[in-house]
């Protein structure tokens, strides 16, 4: 269990590394931050004075030797636009996202799984196509065109719900319809092949022949055979949605990761950027490791492999 | 599409179709209450003063630090704020009398060491702060008495007051900041305000409530709440919601239905910021050639483009500043849109105007329907039979490109706010100059340093109009427009917007 | 009939949809009479029904229902485009790692993990904010961020197959490692390289509308429906049609070509894991 445990770890750190590594690189691609954070009427050589004393006129190599040697004490530098340190102001913008990601993927559970299931059962009946086209047209409609339809409908015209912030249960239903739309239609359309698949598997056949009903058949013995790969993909999407809901984010005003993540890009702020990229390497293992263990509870077979 | 999604859709069109406007409930009670929802688009990057260049945080940070030197809204000229007056000393002296009887939130008095105080942590290279270049040709701040303070630059420096007219120099609290330290005071701003901090909850709003003890009457408003909503149109439902009562920037093609509304309306003024399209002489090109850039003015029909693209919402320019401008001399002529003559000046000039291939470089959401206007131009030139590719770019790859000298021929800008002609001309028509798109002009660039040493003010204005003349005869641009600010306010409330882009609350008047 | 219906009712209806965009994208000139470029600004914001202009016009007065039709053409192409690098790509890498595991396997897949670890738009993002705007950009940044998908899916499937008997049994007879790989190999996996491809395709779509509404849309004058819904935005109080029938088509595009993907995986093989 150590030895797992271990390598799971070096796995981990490794993954960070590269895409620490990656980013650093690529952002500076992007052209001069200094640019931007600094009012028009700069004079070149102030402009100058600035980019030197941030340690941008360093050779590439020194610049990367040094971030590598704060990053692994926990120093992101400060942000570039605001006066505020780059990780402090990522981390506080995480417990939004993760409130969000949470609200979302409960939704699209609710909704996903038992749809799928449904169609599943009855393959190639009213039910099956109507909530695989939902779940189709719920790929298929963008999320900002649908996040702004219902701000108009339900805000402006009805009054039930609020524009957009935090604050009150209610200013979370619409964010989560919204990305839930998304995801949920995805899982469905998941859930629906892997409980066929299941439905097919000789244990199944074998739990029918015996007698038993039809709700124990499908209750006990399918689902939890069928959840590994809603399991995987449930995982993929929690790490999609902390940096991926940047649309739904800036549409309903919600001070997230991902609406910050975008706009550091956009304004060539390095540093929150590079501590963006560390949360979410570090968040997406973590995931990673807890549905791999997921897996071992829900299929003995795979809990040999270390 | 499928019968169940039809039917949804029916169903919620019925819905809407049977409903009023959402009940203005939440704004019936801040009405009462007194309390006041301005809309931003983004959040302020910090609460620390004289620190960051930034329309926004600037405009939230006014509300609890005060200018030392206001401007006019009216005549845009120069007017006191904690400054009650002003004189040039000598050459490299400026004196300000300080007001009497002013506090900081924490009690503590406003004096001349504030000031001194302020000017030392603006040009402390710790604090990094963005107004340290502005500042430079300030030497020190001479305590004179409590209420005397004398600025001692390096050179003459006439152009101060203009300087000092603005967010650039808001006094801080020297006991606070040196018993506290910048960090607390960015935490906790403490300022002269009109209105005192309760709370910023980041990315979301900043609270601020009205400050009692305020040098003036204390403002009507009881709180002001900023609420950060990055969406153009999350913006405007939440004004037509009633959730907000003030926002920036409506297009012109949702005035009409702002009007209707019932909930806001329009108000308008017109901004001291400029647009302008410049023709770049800095690289070889077409636009090298004087007759050339004359050619591509005349062959634009500026009107057309305020009337149609901007429905009205513009005003337009003749020369390098703006009539809002102080130092703005009505001499040069407008330019008149004349295609005859523009194909005559090309043919002049040897260029064949079918086998003219064009570049234009365009922000997108920049500036009023800037990637419009410049469509719009386009469009205008292929009248005269001229091609020009428009590029789109990113808003910090359009700087970059600016600033490198690798945009195309033609680019699109805005400058602002350009109260003054030393912060607009000084800036923009010199080759050393970062975002100019003109220079190599040996007789403008001396003309220009000649200009900005004048103390006497009159010779000054003079110095100025001559400049302006010979920046529009060497036509560097087309001279496009001052933008109108197009503001959403709620029917309740009562406020002007101003042509320096301020948005203050304590201006702010509410109906009974 | 209702077994046909449950059946191939989906692929059915998803044909239709692919085929009414095809024909628009082909017909676009032939069916309108307006350039989606032209403008005219005294025409601007005029509504459907406006004579001349059926779905109405945007801002500058550009036809709408013009717009519409060729912007089929710059979808399709973004669909096209992109599933074909990242099915070469991915697809080819993905066949490498897994036939050879080893190092190249495990390196490959630590590479995937890295870009997996980011969210799919910020990478996007990343690139457009590199390689700046345009069609071209578009279809670069979403390929690159794409392709780990068709290698990670095709991994699994050439480890699967790799250890189906057939496999041993040709490899027992002495056939070298690139036929085993290529006329072995490879036609038990292409199965699901098309599956996957044509749920890609109707996601293609739908991202660059995310990548306009990020401001990295494509250049004018192309159409395209993405940068469209993006920039009606502004006027959705004022012009709803602006919104309506771009993200009508970009719907209707990405609903038909999802529905045959759906039908495709249901016959080719009924056993594939999404």
């Amino acid at each position: 269990m150590r030895a797992y445990l271990l390598s799971r770890l070096g796995q981990t750190l490794l993954v960070v590394f590269l895409s620490l590594t990656a980013v650093f690189f690529l952002v500076r691609l992007g052209g001069d931050p200094v640019l931007l954070f600094l009012p028009m009427d700069i004079q070149a050589k102030d402009l100058n004075e600035f980019r030197q004393r941030l340690g941008f006129n360093d050779p590439l190599a020194v610049q990367y030797g040094r971030f590598i040697g704060h990053a692994l004490r926990g120093d992101f530098g400060e942000s570039l636009r605001y006066k505020n340190d780059a990780l402090q102001l990522v981390l506080s913008r995480l417990p939004a996202t993760l409130a969000l990601a949470v609200a979302a993927l409960g939704l699209t559970f609710c909704v996903a799984v038992p749809v799928g299931v449904l169609s599943a059962v009855r393959p190639g009946s009213l039910v099956d196509f109507l909530g695989m086209t939902g779940a189709v047209l719920g790929q298929a409609v963008p999320g900002f065109w649908l996040g702004l339809m219902m701000i108009y409908l339900f805000s402006v015209r009805l009054g039930w719900l609020p524009t957009g912030g935090m604050g009150s249960p209610l200013h979370f239903v619409m964010p989560c319809v919204v990305l839930a739309s998304f995801y949920a239609a995805r899982m469905a359309r998941l859930t629906r092949s892997s409980v066929l698949d299941t439905l097919n598997e000789e244990f199944v056949l074998t739990a029918r022949a015996k007698g038993l009903a039809e709700r124990i058949v499908i209750g006990k013995h399918t689902l939890k055979n069928s959840a590994i790969p809603i399991v995987t993909l449930a995982g993929l999407d929690t790490g999609q949605l902390l940096g991926g809901a940047v649309i739904t984010e800036t549409i309903f005003a919600w001070p997230g990761l991902g609406r910050l993540t975008v706009q550091a890009l956009l304004n060539r702020d390095f540093p929150v950027v590079l501590a963006a990229v560390f949360v979410f390497s570090v968040t997406y293992t973590l995931i990673n490791f807890a549905v791999d263990l997921l897996y071992g509870w829900l299929d003995p077979r795979t809990r040999r492999r270390a | 599409m499928t019968r169940f999604a039809r039917m949804l859709i029916t169903l919620a069109a019925l819905l809407a179709a049977a409903t009023p406007l959402a009940d203005p409930a939440a704004a019936q009670d801040r009405a009462r209450t007194k309390e006041v929802v301005v809309a931003f688009a983004a959040e302020p990057r910090t609460l620390l003063p004289d620190t960051i260049v930034d329309w926004t945080t600037n405009n939230m940070v006014e509300h609890m630090y005060d200018r030392l030197v206001d401007r006019d809204p009216k005549s845009f000229k120069p007017s006191p704020m904690l400054a009650t007056g002003w004189k040039i000393v000598n050459d490299t002296t400026w004196e300000f009398a300080l007001r009497q009887g002013v506090k900081f939130h924490n009690g503590e008095p406003f004096n001349a060491q504030s000031v001194k105080t302020t000017m030392d942590y603006i040009k402390d290279p710790a604090n990094k702060t963005h107004y340290l270049p502005r500042w430079s040709q300030v030497k020190e701040v001479q305590i004179v008495n409590d209420y005397t303070v004398r600025f001692i630059t390096e050179k003459p420096w006439p152009g101060l007051i203009d300087r000092i007219a603005g967010s650039d120099f808001l006094p801080m609290p020297p006991k606070a900041l040196k018993e506290q330290g910048v960090q607390a005071l960015a935490a906790k701003p403490i300022g002269t305000g009109a209105f005192r901090f309760v709370q910023w909850v980041r990315d979301e709003k900043l609270v601020v409530e009205r400050n009692p003890d305020y040098w003036q009457t204390p403002a009507e408003a009881s709180r002001v709440t900023f609420r950060f909503i990055p969406e153009f149109s999350a913006r405007l439902a939440a004004l037509l919601a009633g959730e907000v009562d003030i926002m920036k920037d409506v297009p012109p093609q949702n005035v009409e239905m702002l009007q209707q509304s019932g909930k806001a309306r329009l108000r308008a003024t017109v901004s001291s910021r400029i647009n302008y399209l410049a023709l770049v002489n800095l690289k070889p090109g077409p636009m090298q050639d004087l007759r050339v850039r004359k050619a591509i003015h005349h062959a634009i029909n500026v009107d057309e483009l305020i009337q149609q693209v901007l429905k009205g919402r513009a005003t337009k320019m003749c020369g390098p500043l703006s009539p809002i401008n102080v130092d703005y001399s009505s001499k040069p002529q407008c330019i008149k849109y004349d295609p005859a003559q523009a194909q005559a000046l090309l043919k002049e000039a040897g260029v064949d105007p079918t086998k003219l291939q064009l570049t234009l470089d365009t922000p997108s959401g920049r500036y009023p329907l800037d990637k419009d206007v410049s469509l719009a131009i386009a469009a205008q030139l292929q009248r005269i039979g001229i091609k020009t590719n428009v590029v789109v770019n990113e808003w910090g790859t359009h700087l970059d490109k600016i600033k490198n000298r690798t945009t195309g021929d033609m680019f699109f800008l805005g400058w602002g706010p350009a109260l003054d002609a030393q912060n607009t001309i000084d800036q923009l028509f010199s080759a050393s100059q970062t975002y100019s798109s003109y220079g190599n002009n040996k007789a403008l660039d001396a003309k220009i340093a000649q200009a900005v040493v004048i103390v006497d003010p009159r010779k000054r204005l003079e110095a100025w109009a001559e400049l302006q003349q010979m920046v529009h005869d060497e036509v560097p641009w087309v001279f496009l427009w001052q933008q109108h600010d197009l503001y959403g306010v709620a029917n309740w409330i009562e406020w002007s917007p101003r042509a320096d882009e301020k948005i203050w609350m304590y201006e702010a008047k509410l109906a009974r | 009939m209702k077994g046909f219906v449950g059946r191939h009712g989906r692929g059915v209806l998803g044909l239709t949809f692919a085929a009414l965009v095809l024909v628009a994208a082909v017909a676009a000139p032939l069916l309108v009479a307006h350039d989606p470029g032209q403008t005219d600004f005294a025409a601007g914001l005029k509504p459907p029904g406006t004579p001349g202009h059926p779905l109405g016009t945007d801002q500058l007065g550009r036809d709408l229902l013009a717009r519409v039709l060729y912007g089929a053409r710059v979808a399709l192409f973004i669909g096209v485009c992109c599933v074909l690098l990242t099915a070469l790509v991915g697809g080819l890498l993905g066949l490498l790692a897994g036939f050879f595991e080893g190092w190249t396997g495990a390196v490959l897949m630590r590479i995937a993990d890295v870009q997996l670890s980011f969210p799919f738009i910020l990478l996007a993002l990343t690139i457009n904010a590199i390689v700046g705007l345009g069609l071209r950009n578009i279809i670069v940044s979403l390929s690159v961020a794409g392709w780990v998908v068709y290698a990670r899916v095709v991994r699994g499937e050439v480890l699967s197959v790799k250890e189906r008997d057939f496999v041993h049994a040709a490899h027992a007879l002495g056939l070298g490692r690139a036929r085993l790989l290529f006329r072995h190999v490879l036609p038990n996996v292409a199965p699901s390289i098309v599956i996957v491809a044509s749920l890609q395709f109707a996601q293609f779509i739908v991202a660059e509308a995310a990548i306009s509404f990020l401001g990295f849309g494509v250049q004018p004058p192309t159409p395209a429906w993405g940068s469209m819904l993006s920039e009606s935005r502004d006027y959705l109080y004022v012009a709803w049609w602006l919104a309506a029938f771009p993200g009508a088509a970009l719907a209707l595009t990405a609903l038909g070509i999802n529905l045959v993907g759906d039908w495709l995986r249901d016959v080719l093989d009924p056993r594939f894991r999404v």
